[in-house]
């Protein structure tokens, strides 16, 4: 019994690790191809790993597109959406936290509400916004849309409420004004709900990808998402540098994910609420 | 006891801006379009809508609309796949994963690797993937249809035409209207599978380890404790994930943008794409019957989750 026990955990395990190099080969192909000779990617029989590597594909990549401007956009709107996300959302999870005013939970379930709405059926209307206020075509329409994230606030309103209040109300009998208490006491004991809501926002703003193809038109305000998708055309006869376009722009979130696995794991979790 | 008793109006002052300008504001205006002719050039004022109403009439092409007829079933045919699919998937991944294995965590990263990658890419590179003649899904395909045409004629036989095929050729994938969709549903479980399997653990931790020591002891073997004591306890989550996961596909878009653009033959446009290209796509834009398709698409959304609680009550058990 035991024995069948040891032989069903090692098949198990197996299974398992034949199934995650099988999810590794997509990743494996792309970076493959991106260092293959651009003419023999058709060749059969099919080369698994280049014999000899060429390089020059991420040259190409970075000099026939504006790739690096693709790259710094999708970098700017991921820190400024995360920014402003963290921002008003720890200003509004400890509004609703530690105040007390009418109304108040009337407008918690509103804010929450907005949960269960789609972003499809808001594009069209902020584009239109976006348009009368000029601002197609910029960082502020891309990044600002950003500022109300009901799901930052609920998650900052939990954390808020977990916290000890003995220290917040220690300082208001020092006569510390409601601002510095939040500042100075509050947002830093929140550093890890920070982290999680973070990540998880960096992720989502550099992966985004219907809002920036709306309200962008330009070859240099694309991010990168957009620019690939777009552009993906111009390269569709060049699959190899294709493939180094996608290899660059697969590594930052990669990178983030394994160096806040915790994080983002917790985020992930947590933000699957959001839908 | 809460610390301060009044309106904190400047901690509120961005979330409020936010959610006047970009939420509310928006949700409203969406509604009202939906009852108008609108081309999104003019500037968009109250005398405009006036003169531009026509009332029911963006809901009544919908009715008679053939590609918004053939995007609602091809979206209803990649839900209805591509999410069973996931879910199954991934519930036996949290199932074999869920041990005090050391290394586990790799093996977990291996699967949540897809799951960070944009859309886009995910798109881009399937696409490439699936390529016919040079992708590793058809390298495959082929050298297993070989081997069995081999086996087959070892043993005097010829054989079956399907096989042949496999061995000669394999599906075309995104460039066959019979198969486009399938590589779709492909790619997105890929891509969606981890994020999937990271819920079901996450209920799978929450599982009280007494239960199942208490069945063992009365004599439940491994399987009989999956599905009288495991399932029953994870069911919270198996809803949960599963409405997560239709209401993430029932808005697919980035991957069909990225890899067939709904084609071919519109095999595989869907809601989304439908509702991007009328509002943005092609001129003239029409941007009051997109957002009739929108509310359609949200009262479908809306549907499914009411649904899904009412059938929550009565199949969920809920531990008190």
């Amino acid at each position: 019994m035991k024995l069948l026990a040891r032989l069903w955990d090692g098949v198990v395990f197996l299974l398992l690790l034949l199934g995650g190099i099988t999810m590794l080969v997509p990743f494996f192909w792309m970076v493959s191809t991106s260092l293959k000779a651009p003419g023999a990617v058709f060749d059969l029989p099919v080369e698994v790993w280049p014999k000899e590597l060429h390089f020059e594909n991420y040259q190409r990549v970075l000099t026939s597109v504006p790739f690096a401007r693709w790259y710094l956009n999708s970098l700017i709107v991921a820190l400024g959406l995360t920014f402003l996300n963290l921002t008003s959302g720890a200003m509004a999870g400890y509004a609703f936290a530690r105040f007390r005013f009418r109304g108040q939970g009337a407008l918690f379930l509103l804010f929450l509400a907005t949960l269960m709405i789609p972003v499809h059926v808001l594009i069209i209307p902020l584009f239109i916004l976006m348009r009368n206020l000029g601002w197609v075509d910029t960082y502020y329409a891309l990044i600002l849309p950003g500022l109300f994230d009901a799901f930052a606030i609920f998650l900052m309103r939990q954390h808020f409420l977990q916290l000890p209040k003995e220290l917040e109300e220690a300082a208001i009998v020092d006569g510390a004004t409601p601002w510095q208490v939040y500042w100075r006491i509050a947002l830093p004991l929140a550093a890890p709900a920070l982290a999680t809501l973070g990540t998880f926002t960096f992720l989502a703003g550099w992966n985004s990808f219907l809002w920036p193809l709306i309200v962008t038109n330009s070859l240099e305000m694309r991010t990168l998402t957009v620019g690939l998708a777009v552009f993906q055309n111009q390269f569709s006869t060049e699959w190899t540098v294709l493939m180094a376009g996608l290899t660059l722009g697969t590594v930052p979130p990669i990178l983030v994910f394994l160096l806040a696995q915790r994080y983002f794991i917790q985020g992930l979790t947590l933000g699957s609420l959001k839908g | 006891m809460r610390v301060y008793a009044r309106f904190p109006f400047l901690f509120l002052l961005p979330s409020l801006a936010g959610f006047l300008a970009f939420n509310l504001g928006p949700i409203l205006t969406s509604l009202v379009l939906s009852f108008v002719e609108y081309d999104g050039l003019r500037p968009l004022t109250l005398e405009t809508i006036r003169e531009n109403w026509v009332g029911l009439a963006n809901y009544r092409r919908l009715l008679e609309d053939p590609v918004f007829h053939k995007a609602f079933w091809n979206t209803l045919f990649y839900v209805g796949v591509a999410v069973p699919l996931e879910i199954v998937l991934a519930l036996l991944l949290a199932l074999g994963l869920n041990r005090p294995w050391r290394g586990v965590k790799v093996l977990r990263t291996l699967y949540l690797l897809p799951t960070v990658t944009s859309v886009v890419a995910v798109g881009l590179l399937w696409r490439w993937v699936l390529n016919p003649t040079v992708g590793p899904v058809n390298l495959f395909l082929r050298f297993i249809g070989e081997k069995l045409v081999a086996l087959w004629q070892a043993f005097g036989a010829a054989p079956p035409p399907g096989l042949v095929w496999l061995a000669k050729e394999g599906p075309g994938w995104l460039s066959d209207p019979n198969w486009a969709m399938w590589g779709v549903i492909l790619a997105s479980v890929w891509a969606g599978v981890g994020m999937r399997m990271l819920i079901f653990l996450a209920g799978l931790q929450n599982i009280n380890k007494e239960y199942l020591e208490a069945a063992s002891l009365d004599g439940a073997n491994t399987l009989q404790r999956f599905f009288y004591v495991v399932l029953p306890l994870l069911s919270p989550t198996v809803f949960l994930n599963t409405l997560l996961a239709m209401i993430g596909s029932f808005q697919v878009f980035g991957l069909i943008y990225t890899m067939t653009g709904g084609g071919p033959l519109d095999s595989t446009n869907v809601l989304m794409l439908y509702l991007y290209r009328k509002a943005f796509g092609t001129f003239p834009f029409e941007m009051g019957y997109a957002s009739a398709i929108a509310w359609v698409l949200f009262l479908i959304l809306f549907a499914l989750t009411y649904l899904q609680w009412v059938l929550r009550r009565r199949w969920v058990l809920e531990e008190t």
